[in-house]
């Protein structure tokens, strides 16, 4: 963030911030929030207005009244118009203009539920200006209601690694109660690069990948018999260990082709070559999990685990392609984006299989490995189901459980390798007594 | 089984998100060891008797988080929110044992004044009140019980309380904020104080609490009514009461006060320019209300440094202004009253109930234009 320049700023931040937890506004009085997204041409922003204190700055009918929005959204634009500028550093005016507003519940620390006008607005320099360095000049509701304040922050900057998730407080904007004057608000997010970008873009792959339970899912899913040796007899069924290093091969070859996969669609669904919807996308995602967990149970495509981790690849390589599409991304940053975003996703999921497999190929060697198979399947069939009801539209408690399966990750990881430990040194014990047995 | 390998990686990306966090940062002066002229004497002995008797209760450990270095970062850390030990320094009353909490309000008794719902008295007032939070619960239409309670407040010397150095003592909570600067025996600063109370007042009657039956504190038959805040509304609205038309029209503010303009973290924010009707325009009468205004607040401090206080805010009346906001009679939300003068700032602000949404509730913040922290700092 920028460091404000009087220690009294300073303090008011520091205030701000060790009050509320997460850089969410907490204050008695709700504030209004500003959130800016920094674009290559363009400075796109969220407002967020409380209806009781902007009902205190306009006299406006807002609080109870159920056709708020109706009634003034016309005017809340032009009053916003009245009240919102940005300039160049050298005094050179932007374009200004206001979005269709829209009426939500919220609730900022301790201030209990409110109502507030969320409202898009479009900063636009003029030609050549950067989009990095301005002066922001907003005072609505402050210009009556002098105890109110707006935070601003900026939710997504492609330069400074920002992708929304964790938006950075950059300034309040109150009354200077010295001058009673509101001083506008100097945005200097100039100390971004594409260096800072890139990698900024590569942790959002990571992210992507570690709160992507679904896609983690699908990999584990196809994984869990790769140690094994596929019996296709009358009754097909998974038969014993097929050896460390074919475990191994089994693995790489696996995880390669799923990478292909979704860096082929994710480079088609960023550049816009392919389009589609993320609804039916979603819902494949899930089919995919459901067809590796029958897989699991059953050998159903022995041998061809190749040809549908590639295959499914291109499937959730689109729904990977959705995040950076919407950045709105210069270019220059898609491409350097592409390649980050590819490699955070590549090194998660080899961090996720560096610390399961091992557990995996040993536990393929016990006699405990065909519960622990058939319990794994079984829980990525349920989730499955799961995620496919709620995203054809049926919400179903066990979607809403597999939602929050990777919150119990630590703990089954270690009961995992637990498992595997116990397990192994079990089996160790027999094979050396039972020659004496 | 295979859920365990879904939050690792997850655990793995929440530390590296962590590290774009924002650094809150402290900074600021530290303490110049001047400060400002003794105002009186006042209670500095039996402060600081009381302080060591309480610090004598503690552990080390204890000790530790009660007396902190005065610096400028840890004098003005105060707040007026629940926000719990997050925005306040010092040891939390829900921790000490009994002997130990004991000792701890009489270091506040012998800080604050004696008069009945003044000083130390409407400390324990406003800290009760939030009692009458936490058990309301959701019943009131906002966020109750969380957390609300007269054990969430705290205790704090900066620097080791004596009757030669210069010190600090911080008391407070939700809705009260106790700043009281001493210096070589004498006290120097009784501000910045913050006060305010939801619900405005509450009956008791045996086990049975009713909130905002709003009538003068006191006793009648079973039923004890508790209003803390009483005295400060009712003498500013008697002020302002005591107004011609006239008078009102150019006392009033064209802006609008959703909360006191300059709580936790405005200090020495004062307007450079007063606002309102000048003191010295008001007829005798008028001027004994306005000095009767500023009373509540100034009894908030010891008895004796409250009357020199009062003394020196008196002679300072003819460069004093008032103002108001909303209505003068302070019954709504957004109702604002102000002394402004060379020493006195005092603010008192009627809001929509957080708690009891469909009453107001009140805020208050009292501030000395050349006394804030014993005029040890420069903002």
């Amino acid at each position: 963030m920028t460091l404000p320049r009087s220690s009294l700023l300073t303090w008011l931040l520091a205030l701000v911030f060790a009050l509320l937890p997460e850089q969410a506004a907490a204050h008695p009085m709700p504030t209004t929030t500003m959130q800016l997204d920094l674009h290559t041409s363009s400075v796109t922003a969220e407002l967020a207005l409380p209806l009781n204190e902007l009902q205190l700055a306009t006299r406006w009918n807002l609080l109870g009244n159920s056709a708020a929005l109706e009634q003034y959204g016309p005017q809340l634009r032009a009053y916003l118009l009245k009240h919102l500028a940005a300039a160049t550093p050298s005094g050179q005016a932007w374009t200004v203009s206001v979005g269709t507003p829209t009426l939500t519940q919220a609730e900022q620390t301790m201030t209990g539920p409110y109502q507030e006008f969320v409202v898009p607005v479009r900063l636009t320099p003029p030609a050549g200006a950067s989009t990095r360095t301005f002066t922001l000049k907003y005072d609505a509701i402050v210009h009556q209601v002098v105890t109110h304040s707006i935070l601003v922050s900026i939710r997504q900057d492609w330069e400074q690694g920002l992708h929304g998730e964790h938006p950075v407080q950059v300034g309040v904007i109150r009354t200077d109660t010295r001058t009673g004057t509101v001083p506008p608000l100097e945005v200097n997010q100039a100390g971004g690069s594409a260096w800072q970008g890139f990698v900024g873009i590569f942790r959002l792959g990571m992210t992507h990948i570690a709160e992507g339970t679904d896609h983690l899912l699908f990999l584990l899913t196809l994984l869990l018999p790769a140690p094994l040796l596929a019996v296709m007899n009358r009754r097909p069924h998974w038969g014993p260990f097929g050896g460390t290093r074919r475990s191994l091969l089994n693995i790489v070859k696996i995880t390669t082709a799923f990478t292909v996969g979704h860096s082929l669609t994710l480079l088609l669904g960023t550049l816009r070559v392919v389009n589609v919807p993320d609804q039916p996308i979603e819902a494949l995602i899930a089919v995919s999990i459901l067809v590796s967990a029958v897989h699991a149970l059953r050998p159903i495509f022995p041998g061809r685990e190749m040809v549908v981790a590639g295959g499914f690849g291109l499937i959730h390589g689109l729904a990977f392609s959705y995040t950076l599409a919407e950045l709105n991304l210069s270019p220059w940053q898609t491409a350097l984006s592409l390649l980050g975003f590819n490699l955070g996703i590549e090194a998660m999921q080899l961090l996720v299989i560096a610390v399961t497999m091992p557990w995996l190929i040993l536990l393929a060697q016990t006699r405990l490995y065909p519960p622990v198979r058939v319990v794994g399947a079984s829980l990525a069939v349920l989730a499955s189901l799961g995620w496919l009801g709620d995203r054809v539209g049926l919400a179903n408690p066990l979607g809403t459980l597999a939602d929050s399966l990777g919150t119990v990750g630590p703990w089954a990881l270690l009961g995992l390798a637990a498992l595997a430990a116990l397990g192994f040194a079990f089996q160790k014990l027999r094979n050396t007594e039972a020659p004496s047995a | 089984m295979k859920k365990a390998l879904f939050a690792v990686p997850l655990s793995l990306a929440l530390l590296l998100a962590g590290c774009g966090t924002t650094d809150t940062g402290t900074g600021g002066g530290t303490d110049t060891g001047t400060g400002g002229d003794p105002i009186s004497t006042g209670t500095t002995a039996e402060v600081v008797t009381a302080a060591n008797a309480f610090l004598a209760t503690l552990s080390t450990s204890q000790q530790a988080s009660v007396v902190l270095t005065r610096t400028q970062a840890e004098a003005i850390q105060w707040s007026n929110l629940p926000c719990g030990s997050n925005c306040r320094n010092g040891i939390q009353f829900s921790t000490l044992s009994a002997t130990q909490l004991a000792a701890a309000q009489a270091v506040v008794k012998a800080a604050m004044g004696t008069t009945t719902n003044e000083g130390y008295d409407e400390a324990m007032q406003i800290r009760a009140a939030d009692d009458v939070l936490g058990s309301a619960g959701n019943s009131g239409g906002g966020p109750g019980g969380g957390g609300y309670s007269s054990g969430t407040y705290f205790l704090a010397f900066l620097n080791t309380p004596s009757t030669t150095g210069q010190w600090q003592l911080q008391f407070g909570g939700h809705h009260l904020a106790v700043n009281i600067t001493y210096n070589a025996g004498a006290v120097t600063g009784a501000t910045p104080m913050f006060e305010g109370v939801e619900p405005k007042c509450w009956s008791v009657t045996g086990t049975t609490t009713t909130a905002n039956n709003c009538t003068a504190p006191g006793t009648s038959g079973s039923t004890t009514t508790y209003a803390p805040l009483y005295q400060e509304q009712t003498a500013m609205a008697a002020m302002l009461a005591g107004l011609s038309s006239t008078q009102l029209a150019s006392a009033k503010l064209s802006q609008t006060f959703s909360d006191v303009l300059l709580g936790p973290g405005e200090d020495g924010q004062f307007p450079a320019t007063k606002q309102g009707l000048a003191v010295s325009t008001l007829s005798t009468t008028q001027k004994a209300l306005v000095l009767a205004a500023m009373k509540p607040w100034v009894q908030d401090v010891d008895d004796t440094t409250a009357a020199a206080l009062l003394k020196i805010y008196e002679n300072e009346l003819d460069s004093t202004y008032i103002a108001f906001s909303g209505n003068s009679t302070l019954t709504n939300n957004t109702d604002y009253v102000r002394i402004d003068g060379p020493s006195a700032w005092i603010e008192f602000v009627c809001q929509t109930g957080v708690v009891y949404r469909d009453q107001i509730h009140y805020h208050s913040v009292w501030r000395d234009h050349t006394r804030d922290y014993g005029a040890s700092y420069s903002f």
